[in-house]
């Protein structure tokens, strides 16, 4: 029996007013999402602390993707650029750690952009099974 | 505004680490770093940052009331008074002065202090002067260290002087426990086989010697030590530990704690006295310690922190916290210490019960010189040769063995965020378990159901870090299952 | 009467004072007076237990503040977290200064009734070390010594018998004594986020040794001096321009130096080894807590985001704990040193923060403990 290929877990962060409808429409549209993939449904992407990130790292993703309503459509003002803020210090922070820059990305994503949504995750998804596995995954237990 | 700083040695172990406790107007206790201590720098492990819930968990004492200061000693005296099987222990949690004014009433008693350490009766003397502990900087010119116990938790700020030792190209090995960070080699090796260690004269063998410890186990490195010249370095639990044994005249009679309270079990102890030594912190079964605690005629408690054994002694001699007395410690290091303390109520009151009891007084002074004198005594080590194994009681072999990581927070009941066992990688792979689940622990006393971690360990081995209550000994043969 | 942005020379007028003063007894004395006069309810003072020790206590006895004069430069304390809370008058070297300053941005320190006497700083030294330094190079028993001072680069000892003894800082640092890591790079020298900002730089001729140089910073510096000298506890004078700048030269100097430093000490680790590195570092953690204890910056309690999200039961490559403090000093770390200082297994705490807070302040052009008017970033943004 052939190995089966590594599968990449992906997990993203969704707003629950665009991006999270980006994923649905992806998932609903002909776009076939990759099985790496796991969504959180967050109310806005201001919610997202970095210390979210941080345990889905710790947890073993390989990735963490940010993403919520374009600037200027959050749905409670101002939520994504306070995300923006704290993804800058996220970046950089992961920058400094050494991880592999692109395990973390940010997006902004409405609800009717379905296929942006779908290659933003192909894409992602790609480019982490050339890197393989997350050197924060824990060993042991998964 | 007013503010009381005491410079003090953490009660954590033996170690001794310097620290300052800070005492508000209000009774609130901080800590503080005492930077230029070279025991350790001002550094502190998690207990010693914890030590203001130690010393705030305490009613200690009404002492401060001298009315029932006085009836709690009158009481003790008329107690102990004619008193039959009487025993007395004292593992070295508090000053050497009051160690040593404790050895005066068990003068006056016909009785002996005992440390709670079996091994050294199980020895021959000559080999007691071997289990003294050495510098600390010693071991970070050592060229190879053998760890028998786990640093990290044990003994925490040994770990700086391991690193160091490490940067200065020393070799480490860990034995038989959990794998350590620090370490070159972690092998899980049995005696027979400690000739592939390769010690020599440059070698540091670190083990540590509790009231738990086996006999057999400082047998087998003292021959190891013998064979190969390598030095022993036997940590110790208690801020006193070291002085105590030092001063102490009974080892080669000395009772061990479990053998104590088989004796109080069996009624051949049908009095206890106690110097800040807790048989229920103290002992691997809680349940079953108290059981045997109650059948005591008398038990009477000199203690400076409020700990179980005080709700159901028969009279508590309540003293100041430990950072208040005034007296001195010798750690592990065999390095003197005082406190800046000048309290003697602890002292004051042990001396009227030497009064009630138809002796003499004393006062802390005089006390204070007797215990520099036994520590400044140098000994002369005479050389000792090879010791049989004793005979073992029952080993746990095959199964699952649940054992004690004996740490400060187990020896003195502390809380703190360790509510899961370790286990390695095949047990969870054998049992199936699964991620955020637990395993099931089964012995003679029961079942619990803990969270675990996963460490590198030998395999069937399960360690916690607090006592849990299936435990029946420091090793406990469980039947484990997933859940 | 004097103004904000004076820069002036002065000493206590208490000769006792003025000569345990570290150099005029100028800070001794406006402590003194901001106590005496009901400024405030009490003054940090550090309780000397010997040359290489003490603590830090609060007084309202004005007494005991006349007596605590003298710079100890082998105390490397921070005196922050102790005003938390109170209403009082502190001396603090810069990074004490900074950490007020951040724990008054996270409302824990009111600042309009806290009076912060500020000191120049060339450094701090661990206690310990300097007694090995001492025994070593010196060839001096640290019992004999009676002072320490710092001259034109030169770390000088006085003993009992009247003996001086100086090294180079730079030789001593060379043989891994002398400052402490993290005041080798420290880049501030000068306290101006303090009241006052007092040192003995620029105080030359007949004056030198026992005139202080104060730079008044704001209002409540000018309150404080003016308290001081209407009480008569100072005498001062304008400083003259080769005393200014003198000090400014000093002070570029010292900031240049620090600048060699940080080059030398963050030396690039690269990419692919940097993640193994701060894993195999925050390996031989403990958990004890102290560095979250200890640094001046961080006002959360017990129960923070680092604490509350973290567990020993986790089987993390790296802790929560960590990896959110991290983060959450990237923009916050003055660089105290406090961390390392206390860590019990001798990790380089305070160089692992810095090597993620060096870019992340430098890229915001910030430096935190400076002033009230930028937040920390990642609790509050938008212009
Ligand atoms: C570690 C250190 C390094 C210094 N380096 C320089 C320098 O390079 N250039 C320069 O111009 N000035 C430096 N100073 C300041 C200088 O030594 C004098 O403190 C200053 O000139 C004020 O003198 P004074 O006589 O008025 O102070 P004093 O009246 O002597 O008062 C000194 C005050 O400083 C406090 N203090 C002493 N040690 C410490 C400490 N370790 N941490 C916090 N507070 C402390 C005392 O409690 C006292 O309140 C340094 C001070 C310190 C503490
Ligand atoms: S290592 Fe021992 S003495 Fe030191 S702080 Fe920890 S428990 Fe206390
Ligand atoms: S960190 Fe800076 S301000 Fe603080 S003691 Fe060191 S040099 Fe002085
Ligand atoms: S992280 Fe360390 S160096 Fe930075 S401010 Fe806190 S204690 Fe100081
Ligand atoms: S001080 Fe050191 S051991 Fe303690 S928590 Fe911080 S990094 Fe860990
Ligand atoms: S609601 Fe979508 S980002 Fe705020």
């Amino acid at each position: 029996m052939a190995e089966k290929e590594w599968e990449p877990k992906i997990v993203a962060f969704c707003c629950n007013w665009c991006s999270y409808g980006g994923a649905d429409t992806a998932g609903m549209g002909r776009f076939q999402q990759p099985s790496s993939l796991r969504i959180i449904r967050v109310m806005c992407s201001g919610r997202i602390d970095p210390m979210h990130v941080f345990n889905a790292f710790l947890e073993g993703a390989d990735a963490v993707l940010v993403t919520g309503c374009h600037l200027g459509d959050c749905h409670y003002v101002n939520g994504n650029y306070k995300a923006e803020v704290r993804y800058q210090f996220l970046e950089e922070m992961v920058k400094q750690l050494g991880l592999e820059p692109e395990r973390l990305q940010l997006n902004w994503i409405s609800a009717s952009e379905g296929e942006k949504f779908a290659n933003f995750v192909r894409d992602v998804t790609a480019k982490i099974k050339e890197l393989g596995p997350s050197p924060l995954k824990p060993e042991g237990v998964n | 505004m007013k503010e009381s700083i005491y410079q003090t040695v953490c009660p954590g172990c033996g170690i001794g680490c310097g620290l300052y406790i800070r005492e508000d107007n209000q009774g609130a206790v901080s800590i503080d770093f005492f930077k230029s201590n070279p025991v350790n720098l001002g550094k502190l492990c998690r207990f010693g940052m914890k030590l203001p819930h130690y010393f705030s968990s305490g009613a200690f004492c009404k002492a401060d009331e001298p009315s029932s200061m006085e009836g709690a000693i009158r009481d003790a005296a008329a107690r102990l008074k004619g008193a039959e099987k009487v025993a007395m222990l004292s593992v070295g949690n508090t000053t050497c002065e009051e160690h040593m004014a404790f050895e005066r009433i068990a003068k006056t008693l016909g009785s002996a202090v005992h440390t709670g350490i079996q091994a050294y009766s199980k020895l021959p003397p000559e080999c007691h002067s071997y289990l003294e502990g050495m510098p600390f900087q010693d071991i970070e010119k050592a060229n190879k260290i053998v760890l028998f116990i786990d640093p990290y938790v044990q003994y925490p700020l040994l770990v700086r002087r391991l690193l160091a030792a490490k940067r200065n190209n020393s070799h480490i090995i860990s034995v038989g426990t959990k794998e350590l960070h620090l370490a070159d080699e972690n092998l899980s090796i049995t005696p027979n086989e400690y000739s592939q260690l390769g010690l020599d004269s440059n070698s540091v063998i670190i083990t540590d010697l509790h009231p738990h410890t086996d006999a057999n186990d400082i047998i087998q490195l003292l021959n190891l030590s013998l064979e190969t010249g390598a030095k022993i370095l036997t940590m110790k639990p208690f801020v006193s530990s070291e002085g105590v044994n030092r001063i102490s005249k009974v080892k080669t009679t000395s009772k061990g704690l479990s053998q104590m309270m088989d004796e109080v079990k069996k009624g051949n102890i049908r009095t206890l006295v106690l110097l800040d030594s807790d048989p229920i912190e103290l002992m691997p079964d809680t349940d079953e310690t108290v059981k045997s605690l109650k059948k005591l005629d008398n038990l009477i408690v000199i203690s400076s922190r409020k700990s179980p054994v005080n709700e159901i002694a028969d009279v508590v001699i309540s003293t100041e916290p430990l950072y208040r007395k005034a007296g001195t410690f010798m750690n592990t290091e065999g390095r003197i210490q005082e406190n800046s303390g000048t309290g003697v109520t602890g002292i004051n009151a042990m001396s009227s019960l030497n009064k009630e009891l138809g002796s003499e007084e004393f006062e802390y002074g005089q006390l204070h010189e007797q215990v520099m004198a036994a520590l400044t005594n140098e000994g002369q080590k005479s050389g000792y040769s090879k010791i049989k194994n004793l005979a073992t009681a029952k080993q746990c072999t095959g199964g699952y063995v649940l054992k004690y990581l004996y740490n400060p927070f187990m020896w003195f009941n502390q809380l703190d965020d360790n509510d899961f066992v370790l286990i390695n990688l095949n047990m969870v792979r054998s049992l199936k378990l699964k991620k955020g689940g637990q395993i099931s622990l089964t012995s003679e006393n029961g079942n619990i159901k803990m969270r675990y971690r996963v460490e590198g360990m030998p395999d069937g081995l399960i360690l916690t870090a607090r006592k849990l209550p299936i435990a029946i000994a420091g090793t406990t043969s469980v039947k484990v299952e997933g859940c | 009467m004097v103004e904000v942005g004076d820069r002036l020379l002065g000493y206590a007028t208490d000769p006792n004072v003025r000569s345990k003063g570290a150099s005029g007894g100028l800070v001794t004395a406006v402590l003194a007076a901001a106590l005496e006069k009901g400024l405030v309810e009490g003054v940090v003072i550090l309780k000397r237990i010997d040359e290489y020790e003490a603590v830090p206590v609060i007084t309202d006895d004005v007494q005991e503040v006349l007596s605590s004069g003298g710079s100890m430069h082998a105390v490397p304390v921070n005196l922050a977290k102790y005003v938390v809370g109170k209403k009082v008058a502190m001396p603090g070297k810069p990074c004490d200064v900074r950490g007020v300053i951040e724990q008054a941005k996270r409302n824990s320190v009111d600042l309009s009734n806290t009076y912060i006497v500020g000191l120049n700083c060339g450094g701090s030294m661990h206690p310990v070390l300097t007694k090995e330094m001492l025994i070593k190079m010196y060839e001096i028993d640290p019992e004999d010594v009676v002072g320490e001072e710092i001259e034109k680069g030169k770390l000088i000892f006085k003993t009992k018998s009247g003996e001086e003894k100086s090294i180079s800082i730079d030789k001593l640092e060379e043989e891994g004594y002398g400052r402490r890591e993290s005041c080798r790079y420290c880049d501030v020298k000068i306290p101006v986020s303090a009241d006052l900002a007092c040192g003995n730089w620029g105080v030359i001729g007949e004056l030198a040794g026992n005139a202080t140089f104060c730079e008044v910073m704001n209002e409540k510096g000018k309150l404080l001096l003016d308290t001081a000298i209407e009480a008569g506890y100072v005498e001062v004078r304008p400083a003259d321009e080769k005393s200014i700048s003198i000090r400014e030269k000093v002070n570029s100097a010292m900031l240049k130096l620090g600048d060699e430093w940080k080059e030398k000490v963050f030396d690039e680790i690269p990419d692919k080894d940097r993640l193994k590195y701060y894993i195999d570092q925050f390996a031989d953690c403990i958990d004890c807590g102290a560095c979250k204890e200890v640094c001046p910056v961080c006002s959360c309690g017990p129960d923070s985001k680092c604490t509350m999200f973290h567990s020993l039961a986790d089987n993390y490559k790296m802790s929560m704990y960590h990896m959110v403090r991290l983060l959450h000093l990237s923009d916050s770390c003055i660089g105290c040193g406090q961390c390392a200082d206390v860590c019990p297994v001798d990790i380089p705490v305070t160089t692992i923060f810095r090597r993620f807070a060096n870019p992340a302040q430098k890229n915001r052009n910030y430096m935190p403990g400076m002033d009230l008017k930028r937040p920390p970033f990642l609790e509050v943004m938008l212009k």
